[in-house]
């Protein structure tokens, strides 16, 4: 292996990055356009995070999001569980088997999943209190108890001692209010809401794009119609609209993306007929003309690459409005059946407990939702900087 | 007619160096400029498209954009431009220098009225003066400039293209400055209002004693009006003299070049317009030493190395170019290599 | 007035009768049209027949399609929206009880966004490329990007559970509710009847609700100004004024936003869409009993004809929005109106 100077290395890695296109393209992009590039460069990365994960879910979910895996409005980073004995009676020593061991357990499949899982026998009690009591009082030899209040009532109480702790499942993000871990719950509820989102703008672009491209070439009275209609679809609340094709159309994702993608397809219509009425009057497709050039050439060959720049962030700002319309009408209660994961949803939930003190049923979702839209519109607004400069000092 | 007669010096560029920072690099759009204007005069600065006019007249200013960086001295009434904090800088435009600007439509202000523009102009600058004083002030004023007083109620785009031409003199005028640069200020108009405006331009000179750098690539209009004329190429003063030295025996070559490509009416049916070889150099790696030397029919191997500078070859006029200068590295004047060659 | 304004509002006010008739087929195809047998959409399925066959009755969804829509358009004209098939009263008392505050709500929400928006932009705008910009930029896009009812949520939860310092629902304390109301808008109520004790809560009721629907509308607002005073600043008439030694914040803010003001306004009476799709959340999130709530009320109730309605005088509201922001527009552009 022949030693290579850090020269050699260098220009090395410049004549291979060379033949790179894209990947200098992406880099000299940085140069060129400082502080847009960082911002477009986030928001594809988001972008991406999120693609990886909705592929991944199977992989990346540790549970399945709609079991009731543990305990309800388990704390995040919470569920783990100790086991407690009294004082000096032990019943087993260490890791052994606990068959034929009784235990006392809460209410909840956490619980009972565990003791089944340590070969023992679980006794149900209602409360924290009556397990406490059930094994002071000898019912029980042992009880799974939650970590934390374990540790804390082994340390005051004489008659208690820990035996182990760190049993069981931990929940990073905690539990809702039917015990579903919401970690899974987010990643699978990223394939929803992505998907609901990408078919809306892929139907709203299917058909506002044809549509203006249609009414900016051909003008006349078509053109006056058809902006006069998407004009007043436009001023719309689009939210509000959503919600009527939600009710009327019932509950299900097809109908939800239905839904949203109508409000979408005036602004890809208006984005489209601006660029095609701008590119028309330019002297270059004049020139073509007078050359004799048919209408469809000059649209598929001129106009068409054109628009491309503007239906991308179009598309991309569309995407990331519709996780929140998607979201929004999840919140209400239209739309999604109640067995698919969804954001939105989990928010709804969230706010009828919110008053119980459970924060975290709202926060990471929330947060999530921002985060994901926020790349989104990140993405689109940077695109949109790079691609249509705006003519200035430098 | 003598040349100009040298009244006191008003406004004294040395060594301005003026570079714009772009993606690209640093672009050198005024390189080593020196240039003495004297109270009075009418001095006009020509050159083609990107030649660095109309930075120089903005750089006197300050008016250039923030990516732009300025060395060198700007001498205003014997003070120090480039010094100026930015109280300073306010006082002395509009009152100081003032400028008329290209395009009258889009220079006004669609929302404000004509006597509104004028009357917040004056009160920039003067705190004082009642507003019924100022009124009747302003009112004079216009109507001199061939406005009726009526129209000061009025907005822009209610006043046709020459009349608001007018206004933009008005409000070059307003604060009686000792120095107007008009940055082409007739090259969106026709030939009529144009020629309106420059003779607006002389009766200024004449009653005001105001002194005007008037920036366009019109020679036409220099020759008529202007009392000297600096010629710039690619960001240097190729040659500056009196209207009439200049233009019936121009020194440096490219001036030479600039006279020629001029149609006369008198063209022969077979001859060709004459055409200046080469292209305007790009600003970003310009030629070195001079920058006109690619294109010079009487490039010198010295030309290509060493920049020559702007000295005097008569009382008065000053020309730019080695074929006027001597240096020890110089050939004789009977070794000459056509640009043709040259690397 | 010059003949020309009248000219300009008469041709806008004639535009906005097809306007209105757009926006009425179109719901009028989404609420009858589209769903196939509305009645079974809205009812579900474990509907008997004859409850399906009475709703069909009570709608006019027997009736041939063409019917139904002359008949709902020559009733809206008549301001007649129909009756609530749950309380059976009139759409329009329905309305009348309920639109005030959402337009309570929608106005001191448009008091947030345009001065946090406008001010926002007119500085980004100023300090182009500067930190403050891109801060501000992407402040901006975040705040956008929010779900409205998270951080309705966020607020309550902070500023009312946690702090206490807000209340967190409804439009005023239990017990402060006011016996006969004038306007409807309790601020104002209050103020024509002096009662300081009624504006203070109502005030404080009133803050939640429109900092949250306030700020995340004026995320989008704020790009659009900064938008708009970019494409001012690069003007002729500001570089000239800078000419005629004009301070740069008096350029900025005085000329610059005056010039920049006229699209800036008609961008917000656009808003006003948005402003009434996100009252429906901030609504529903703060227990506000404006129109919002109503719609989202009787989506539950399967009340029909209560949604139709509301839905129709949304649109009526979005036009005649429009209308007003044009005619404002006539009077504010000097272009227009000499």
């Amino acid at each position: 292996m022949a030693v290579t100077t850090p020269e050699a290395l260098r220009t090395q890695t410049a004549a291979v990055l060379d033949k790179v296109g894209f990947l200098r393209r992406f880099l000299r992009a940085r140069i060129w356009h400082g502080a847009e590039w960082y911002i477009t460069v986030l928001g594809g990365a988001i972008l991406v995070t999120v693609a990886g994960v909705t592929v991944l879910a199977p992989v990346l979910a540790p549970h399945d999001p709609n079991e009731f895996i543990g305990a309800q409005f388990t704390v995040p980073g919470g569920g783990r569980q100790a086991l407690l004995a009294r004082n000096g009676e032990v019943p087993i020593a260490g890791d052994a088997d606990l068959a034929g061991v009784v235990i006392g357990v809460q209410r909840n499949r956490n619980g009972a999943n565990l003791a089944k899982r340590l070969g023992a026998e679980g006794v149900r009690f209602e409360d924290q209190q009556a397990l406490v009591g059930g094994l002071k009082a000898g019912e029980v030899d042992l009880i799974l108890i939650d970590e934390s209040v374990g540790q804390e009532l082994a340390a005051a109480d004489s008659q208690l001692e820990l035996v182990a702790t760190g049993l069981g499942l931990r929940f990073v993000l905690g539990t809702d209010n039917l015990g579903r871990d919401i970690t899974s719950r987010l990643i699978w509820g990223a394939r929803t809401v992505l998907g609901v989102a990408l078919s809306s703008a892929l139907l709203a672009s299917s058909f506002g794009i044809p549509l203006g491209l249609l009414s900016g070439f051909v003008a006349g009275r078509l053109d006056k119609v058809l902006s006069l209609t998407m004009d007043s679809i436009y001023s719309f609340p689009g939210f509000l609209l959503a919600i009527a094709m939600a009710t009327m159309l019932g509950p299900g994702v097809i109908n939800v993306a239905i839904a949203i993608s109508v409000i979408y397809i005036p602004t890809f219509f208006r984005v489209v007929r601006g660029q095609v009425l701008s590119i028309k009057e330019q002297l270059y497709v004049e020139a073509a003309r007078s050359l004799g050039a048919r209408a469809t050439d000059i649209l598929i060959r001129y106009i068409f690459p054109n628009v491309i720049p503007s239906v991308v962030v179009v598309f991309s700002l569309n995407i990331a409005d519709a996780i929140l319309t998607e979201a929004g009408l999840s919140f209400i209660g239209l739309g999604l059946p109640p067995d698919v994961p969804d954001w939105g949803y989990d928010l709804s939930k969230g706010h009828q407990f919110l008053i119980a003190g459970y924060w975290w049923m709202i926060t990471f979702p929330g947060v999530l939702i921002s985060l994901v839209a926020a790349g989104f519109s990140l993405l689109g607004e940077g695109l949109s900087e790079m691609l249509n400069p705006r003519l200035s000092e430098t | 007619m003598s040349p100009v007669t040298p009244g006191e010096l008003l406004l004294q560029v040395c060594n301005l160096n003026v570079s714009y920072k772009t993606r690209t690099g640093p672009v050198s759009a005024v390189s080593d400029v020196s240039l003495d204007i004297y109270r009075g005069e009418i001095l006009g600065l020509v050159g083609e498209s990107g030649c660095g006019k109309s930075t120089l007249g903005r750089a006197l200013m300050r008016m250039l954009p923030r990516s732009a960086r300025i060395e060198g001295q700007i001498l205003f009434h014997g003070r120090e431009v480039l010094g100026f904090d930015d109280r300073q800088l306010r006082e002395l435009r509009g009152r100081g220098i003032s400028m008329i600007f290209q395009d009258p439509m889009t220079s006004l202000n669609p929302v404000q009225r004509i006597g509104d523009h004028l009357t917040e102009a004056v009160q920039v600058h003067e705190s004082d003066g009642g507003k019924a004083d100022l009124r009747q002030r302003i009112g004079t004023l216009v109507e001199r400039l061939g406005i009726m007083r009526q129209r000061l109620s009025d907005y822009p785009h209610q006043l046709s293209g020459g009349m608001r031409q007018r206004v933009m003199i008005g409000l070059g005028v307003v604060l009686s400055p000792d120095l107007i640069i008009a940055d082409e200020a007739t090259t969106s108009l026709d030939v009529i209002v144009a020629a309106k405006l420059l003779d607006q331009l002389r009766e200024i000179r004449e009653e005001f004693g105001v002194t005007i750098i008037l920036i366009t690539h019109n020679i036409a209009q220099v020759a008529e009006l202007a009392d000297r004329v600096a010629v710039m190429y690619a960001g240097r003063i190729a040659e500056v003299g009196s209207v009439y030295d200049v233009f019936d025996g121009p020194q440096h070559p490219y001036t030479q070049g600039l006279l020629r490509s001029v149609p006369s009416i008198k063209l022969e049916d077979r001859e060709e317009l004459y055409k200046m070889p080469g292209e305007p150099p790009n600003l970003l790696s310009p030629p070195a030493g001079c920058r006109f030397h690619p294109r010079c029919p009487e490039a010198m191997s010295i030309c290509s190395r060493i920049a020559p500078g702007l000295l005097p070859t008569m009382p008065g006029r000053l020309v730019n170019c080695w074929l006027y200068q001597e240096h020890s590295e110089k050939d004789g004047p009977a070794a000459r290599t056509t640009a043709r060659g040259a690397a | 007035m010059s003949s020309r304004l009248w000219r300009y509002i008469l041709l806008r006010f004639i535009l906005t009768i097809p306007m209105l008739l757009i926006l009425v087929s179109l719901v009028f195809f989404v609420l009858r049209v589209l769903p196939g047998d509305p009645a079974l959409a809205i009812l579900r399925e474990g509907a008997s027949e004859e409850q399906l066959a009475s709703f069909r009755a009570a709608v006019g969804l027997d009736r041939p399609l063409p019917v139904q829509y002359v008949d709902l358009v020559t009733s809206l004209m008549r301001f007649d929206f129909g009756t609530s098939m749950t309380r059976r009263i009139p759409v329009v008392d329905e309305i009348k009880t309920f639109f005030p505050a959402t337009v309570e709500l929608t106005l001191f929400s448009m008091l947030v966004t345009g001065s946090v928006g406008v001010l926002g932009g007119a500085f980004a705008a100023q300090h182009r490329k500067s930190p403050a910009d891109y801060g501000i930029r992407v402040a901006s896009i975040i705040l956008y990007s929010l779900p409205i009812f998270w951080l309705g949520l966020m607020f309550q939860m902070v500023f009312g559970a946690q702090l206490g310092w807000l209340p967190v629902s409804g439009r005023l304390s239990p017990g402060m509710t006011p016996t006969e109301t004038i306007t409807g808008l309790y601020t104002l109520d209050a103020i024509l009847r002096k009662d300081w004790a009624l504006l203070g809560d109502a005030l404080r009721h009133l803050v939640l609700p429109s900092l949250t629907l306030g700020l995340v509308l004026a995320g989008i607002f704020t790009r659009l100004t900064r938008a708009n005073m970019l494409d001012v600043l690069e003007q002729d008439f500001i570089t000239a004024g800078r000419a005629r030694g004009l301070r740069e914040r008096v350029l900025v803010y005085r000329h610059g936003l005056r010039n920049a003001f006229i699209p800036i306004a008609t961008l917000l009476g656009l808003q006003f869409a948005l402003l009434l799709a996100g009252a429906i959340l901030t609504e529903t999130t703060f227990s506000w009993s404006g129109m919002g709530r109503l719609i989202v009320d009787r989506i539950y109730d399967r009340d029909f004809t209560t949604i139709q309605g509301s839905i129709l005088f949304f649109a009526l509201l979005v036009a005649s929005a429009s209308l007003v922001v044009d005619v404002v527009y006539g009077f504010l552009d000097p272009r227009i109106r000499y």
